[in-house]
């Protein structure tokens, strides 16, 4: 249960090797048990120059991928996982966990403490979730508030101390390196008796709690028989309390309004002390009826310092808060589109933001337009064959709005118009941004009442809310689509 | 050296930690008060890790680790050393069968805070063997014993029911990594130890499964895998499962964790498994119902795809009986995902990769539902499709053709074929088209196929053409094609423009002139010997070394010598042949060492099979000097794979009782005067002797019947034996057995050449042993 190696590498295309390591640390302990539990099969760490070449080549991250080489294109080279096993210098080096995320290759290699000849079933082998959090947990610490390369270099710098703490000897004690930041600049602070490993002091000052909801909202819709429109809302609370006391007791509740939509599919902090069997079995993959359990759901905890998301939760709102209908048609040389957006009445019409993106790929430059819009304004970037509508703040009385127009496009030049494997032809799609503040579309919320506190002062409660689109997809009506299983189940 | 096992320091180092650790007067000296916890946690991590790589160091120190976390120490460092401390300690009892004695409760360590003596743990990593953890997969043996040897006295059991509870107990205030180690330790440590109920883990359960961790899901899969239905009701399991399914869709989570969380699903381990173990199987509570946010679409990247595609198969699998009219159905959804992954495989700006991820996708479905036509043919369809459009992917087409099964490669090679030789190619599609060509041609269509190449042939301009072109040609010839063959090799010869390609041509049209079918097969096979240069001629005339000239071989014959016969004027080998392979014309060679015979006739044998008793080879042999030889053997044979080869065997030895032979009858009747006139005409010339022959308990009776019995001239059983021998060419050998004791013989010998007298000697001594 211990990690042997662990890597930071940027992935930098176009540069000769394809990627440099930034950060990367061996543990000879744990090395030292890794040759006599793998025996036969052990394989050594290898070097930062040949490991990177072998992650680089099994991620398909360097630039030649224009030959067929069997070693990575072999249609039997399947990997289903993000734990892989490097050839290098003739030799498989065998759990890799790694991952690519922002430009950032994270990579590990986790102890097994077994033969690896045959190869132990992955899921018996600790060490890879174990590997999957470290990995997790340096990326949390890289970009959490991450705005430019220099604090991430400063970020880079502080690691090995940080790791000195966080995972002595390769044995990982605390994902959360924020807290062995915060260890090491207050040592010296007397800790109690019992005090949590995962709470590294104690609060002084006016008690307080933060709770602030945010939902997602994802759809995708075809306006097409035999295909069901899908769409899905995902939450996320984040709490901050500020509360005195080495282990204050508190209990925060979501309510939802009579008409609100149940939450499902929630996972909850590890500072949840107990969870209501309601809470546990309420699930996206039922079928819903009406006696889903629709709250308060109670959470009672212990919080951490430092501001923690209490949980996620999935839901399925009735209508999607903005429905759509994209039609495309190839016209000899130009694109004949008419669009139409409607929003659904319930929904608060008070955007931060609202705009549809519209992208042709695989098509050369915007060299004509002609359109009309019922309401917006229309930005149009001819080099990279987008169109954006700009819908603004409000839809008009009529909650309706419409476009359409004709697109006519130049000859294709490969660098600068997209590519997209799926958008060939006449499939299409636009895309919806937008942002609605002190709104949930489940109607979830949190108020004065949600705190209740087993500890001295009654804290100030301040709840926020917002609702964001993410992935939400209006198809072309008028071509073939990408469908999901869920969306032929009508 | 200073930091060795025996010296000063090492022996300080462990009293030093554990006083650390233990808030002791010792550290308190150290630091202020307020550094005292980061130091013990830190002689914790220490202690931890030396116990890490010497399992049992604090074996002794168990009942000081509780009570310190009992008291004030810093539970979590404390609490991950314990459990450690204690997996390790009933590992290793239970591999001698001990008990935990008082160790859980003893507050004093074993040194009472003196040195510590490194040389007790010295066996080392000895101790540090390869320890399967609680997965039954995994666990080969050492699980049975931990089964059979742990068993503890009720207050052993009581206490250390005790030590886990308390560490379970303040689980709550460590990280939920270190959470997710306790629960796999002491899950490893408990598992098979009777008397300690696994239940002890049920009340952190519900708390683990509400969340999102990975490691902490991931511990409580250790737990389910150890414990099984002892911890986990079909409820409960399904519960778990539930849960596992939603966390491998759950959107508010990275797509690596979703990835490991469905190779879990896939691993699942159920109380009841049904299919065979460590194959990837849909867990049977996992119904389509429950899988139907998992399955894949073609938003996915690659490896979601994959996974996601496997799951899909398993389900088709499944449902093989599906009802009719269910929609949408698994099978035609699968049909479809494939369709789309073909259309963006033929994307002519695509990118490598979603080539590759089609031909994966289609090397699992064939993996997954071989057998299932329904599944099969439109997929064969699609592929030649799909090469109509993009003929540039035949690398992807030629490795699935070698990676898939006969069911799927023989149909798809046909359409495959099918595909190019319809389309007369001078496009600069050509040199896929014959990338393919050579990888499906065979002996059907014929003519199709020749007139192809025919018209290819003048668009072969350069030397890659002409390389793929000839690639197809060494491909019909091994095919065993021959007659329109001919007639393109000849054309090739004469008008390709390259030498190299001519010189490949004639060379192929002399073989296919010259060689038989089977032999042609052979030599143009694939090249044992990996080429040295890259000139393809070179390459390839390696692959004809191999199959034109005879190659050294390990023996695939063994010969050992039988029993040995008397008839005839010369002295006869008898050989037993006996084949380890089946092989053909064994020419077998023999050389005498010294030439002390005659050189030997070489024995040819047909055809030898293993298990087919073989007729004995009789080998005459001719000596110049009647002495015993050793025979080199050399074996030259043909395998069933064509190969002719050399094989050196392990060398024959010709015993002197081997030359033999009675003395042909006189005229008058052999008698005593015979024997006499032999007797007497050895001397002067020859040599005697006297000898003592051993006798065994068969008496001398039985050793005269046993191994001189031919050459016995006159006998007086059973007392009194004359024996003559010829020694080829001229030399005899006269023996008179008389006056036997109890436990030996004393012989009489004369012989005409005195370089036999050592040797009948040896022969003579030898022979009560012999019998």
């Amino acid at each position: 249960m211990a990690q042997r190696a662990v890597w930071l590498i940027s992935h930098e295309p176009g540069t000769p090797l394809c990627g440099t390591v930034r950060f990367s640390r061996r543990y000879p302990t744990v090395e030292k048990r890794a040759r006599v539990f793998n025996g036969a099969s052990y394989v050594p760490i290898p070097e930062d120059g040949p490991f990177l070449k072998a992650l680089l080549f099994e991620l398909r991250l360097l630039d030649d991928d224009k030959d067929f080489v069997e070693s990575r294109d072999s249609c039997s080279r399947i990997n289903k996982t993000s734990i892989y096993g490097l050839l290098i210098g003739g030799e498989e080096l065998w759990p890799v966990v790694a991952f690519l995320k922002n430009d950032i290759i994270y990579a590990c290699v986790p102890l097994v403490e077994q033969t690896l000849s045959p190869r132990p079933p992955l899921i018996s082998v600790s060490g890879v979730s174990q590997g999957f959090e470290f990995l997790f947990g340096i990326q949390d610490f890289l970009y959490s508030g991450q705005k430019n390369d220099s604090e991430l270099n400063t970020k880079l710098s502080q690691l090995p101390d940080l790791l000195l703490q966080a995972c002595p000897f390769g044995t990982l004690l605390d994902a959360n390196l924020k807290n062995s930041l915060d260890n090491t600049n207050f040592a010296s602070v007397t800790q109690p008796q019992k005090q949590p490993a995962w709470k590294t002091g104690t609060y002084k000052g006016k008690p307080q709690v933060s709770i602030s909801i945010t939902e997602k909202v994802k759809s995708m819709q075809y306006d097409k028989q035999g295909i069901a429109d899908t769409w899905q809302v995902v939450g996320t609370v984040t709490c901050k309390c500020d509360l005195e006391g080495i282990m204050p007791n508190v209990t925060i509740s979501l309510n939802l309004p009579t008409n609100g939509s149940p939450l499902q599919d929630i996972l909850v902090h590890p500072c949840v002390t107990s969870l209501d069997s309601a809470i546990l079995t309420s699930s996206s993959i039922d079928a819903m009826d009406d006696s889903a359990f629709s709250g308060p759901y109670k959470f009672p905890l212990t919080p951490p310092l430092e501001s923690f998301n209490l949980c996620y939760y999935t839901s399925q709102v009735p209508v999607p808060p903005i429905l759509g209908f994209y039609q495309l048609k190839e016209e000899e040389v130009q694109l004949r589109i008419t669009i139409n957006l409607k929003l659904h009445e319930s929904v608060k019409n008070n955007f931060e933001f609202c705009e549809a993106h519209i992208p042709f790929y695989n098509r050369g430059p915007i060299t004509h337009l002609e359109y009309k819009t019922s309401f917006g304004q229309l930005e149009v970037f001819r080099e990279k064959s987008l169109l954006i509508w700009i819908i603004g703040q409000k839809f008009p009385k009529s909650m309706e709005i419409s476009l359409s127009g004709t697109v006519t496009f130049g000859a294709k030049s490969h660098e600068k118009q997209p590519f997209d494997p799926i958008c060939i032809g006449e499939t299409a799609y636009l895309k919806l941004h937008f942002r609605i503040l002190d709104y949930t579309l489940t109607g979830c919320y949190a108020d004065q009442h949600s705190v209740q506190v087993f500890a001295s002062g009654k804290p100030k409660i301040s709840a926020y809310r917002k609702l964001i689109s993410s992935d939400y997809y209006i198809w072309n009506s008028k071509a073939p689509a990408p469908v999901t299983y869920g969306s032929l189940l009508l | 050296g200073a930091l060795g096992p025996t010296s000063g320091a090492s022996c300080r180092l462990l009293p030093l930690l554990l006083g650390l650790d233990a808030g002791s007067d010792l550290g308190r000296g150290f630091v202020p008060a307020s550094e005292q916890r980061p130091l013990q946690a830190t002689a914790c991590e220490c202690l931890r890790e030396l116990e890490s790589c010497k399992p049992g160091l604090l074996g002794g120190s168990l009942g000081l680790l509780r009570g310190l976390l009992g008291q004030e120490g810093p539970v979590q460092p404390l609490s991950l050393l314990l459990a450690l401390a204690l997996r390790n300690t009933l590992v290793l009892q239970s591999r001698v069968g001990a008990g935990l004695g008082g160790l859980l409760t003893d507050k004093v360590p074993p040194t009472g805070g003196g040195p510590w003596d490194w040389t007790l743990v010295e066996e080392g990593d000895g101790r540090l063997q390869p320890q399967a953890p609680s997965w039954p997969a995994a666990e080969e043996g050492e699980g049975e014993r931990s089964l059979t040897a742990r068993e503890h006295s009720p207050e052993e059991a009581r206490e250390l029911r005790a030590a886990v509870i308390q560490l379970l107990d303040t689980s709550y205030l460590l990280t939920p990594v270190a959470q997710a180690q306790l629960l796999w330790l002491l899950g490893w440590a408990l598992r098979g130890l009777q008397g300690q109920p696994p239940a002890l883990f049920k009340p952190q359960l519900v708390r683990l499964l509400g969340t999102a961790q990975l490691t902490l899901l991931h511990a409580v899969l250790a737990l389910k895998a150890a414990f099984g239905e002892a911890l986990f009701t079909a409820q409960d399991e399904a519960l778990l499962l539930r849960r596992l399914t939603l966390a491998a869709q759950h959107p508010a989570l990275p797509p690596p964790t979703h990835l490991f969380y469905l190779h879990c699903l896939l691993s699942f381990p159920e109380n009841w498994p049904l299919g065979p173990e460590g194959e990837e199987a849909a867990p049977l509570l996992l119904g389509p119902q429950l899988c139907r946010g998992l399955l894949p679409s073609l938003l996915h990247d690659p490896m979601a795809l994959l996974a996601r595609l496997h799951l899909l198969c398993l389900l088709c699998a499944e449902d093989e009986e599906e009802e009719k009219g269910q929609l949408p159905s698994p099978r035609h959804y699968l049909e479809e995902l494939l369709a789309g992954l073909r259309q963006r495989a033929a994307l002519d700006e695509g990118p490598r990769a979603l080539a590759t991820v089609c031909f994966q996708a289609s090397y699992l479905v064939t993996r997954c539902l071989a057998g299932q036509p329904t599944v099969l043919t439109p997929l064969i369809h699609g592929l030649a499709q799909l090469y109509r459009v993009r003929p540039m992917l035949a690398s992807h087409f030629v490795d699935f053709l070698d990676q898939v099964d006969s069911e799927l490669r023989e149909p798809l090679k046909v359409v495959l074929r099918q595909e190019v030789v319809s389309r007369p190619g001078r496009d600069e599609a050509l040199c896929w088209h014959l990338k393919m060509l050579a990888k499906v041609a065979d002996g059907d269509a014929q003519s199709a196929t020749l007139n192809f190449l025919q018209a290819a042939a003048a668009h072969c301009t350069n030397w890659d053409l002409q390389q793929g072109l000839l690639r197809v040609c060494r491909a019909l010839l091994r095919a065993g094609v021959r007659g329109g063959l001919v007639d393109l090799l000849q054309v090739l010869a004469r008008q390709l423009e390259d030498p190299d390609g001519r010189d490949h041509a004639r060379l192929y049209y002399i073989l296919l002139a010259h060689l038989a079918g089977p032999k042609l097969g052979v030599a143009l096979g694939p090249s044992l010997a990996p080429p040295a240069l890259a000139s393809s001629l070179v390459a390839e005339n390696q692959g004809f070394v191999a199959a034109l000239m005879v190659q050294e071989a390990p023996a695939l014959v063994r010969l050992s010598v039988g029993s040995h016969g008397v008839k005839g004027p010369l002295p006869v080998l008898k050989l037993q042949p006996e084949a380890l392979e089946p092989i053909y014309s064994l020419e077998l060679r023999f050389r005498v060492e010294g030439q002390l015979y005659a050189p030997l006739e070489a024995v040819h044998v047909p055809c030898l099979c293993p298990g087919r008793p073989a007729r004995p080879l009789l080998l005459p042999l001719q000596p110049r000097c009647p002495a015993p030889a050793r025979l080199d053997v050399h074996a030259l044979y043909t395998t069933s794979t064509g190969l002719t080869c050399h094989a050196h065997l392990p060398p024959l030895f010709v015993n002197f009782a081997d030359l033999f032979l009675p003395f042909p009858k006189p005229p008058g009747g052999a008698g005593l005067g015979f024997f006499e006139e032999l007797w007497d005409s050895c001397l002067p010339e020859g040599a005697e002797s006297r000898v003592w022959c051993p006798l065994g308990p068969q008496g001398l009776e039985g050793l005269v019947s046993h191994h001189l019995e031919p050459f016995v001239v006159v006998a007086q059983p059973p007392t009194s034996y004359y024996v003559a021998i010829h020694l080829p060419p001229n030399s005899k050998l006269l023996l008179r057995l008389e006056a036997a004791l109890a436990d030996g013989v004393p012989v009489a010998l004369r012989t005409d050449d005195w370089a036999v007298l050592p040797l009948a000697g040896d022969y003579l001594r030898g022979l009560a042993a012999a019998l």
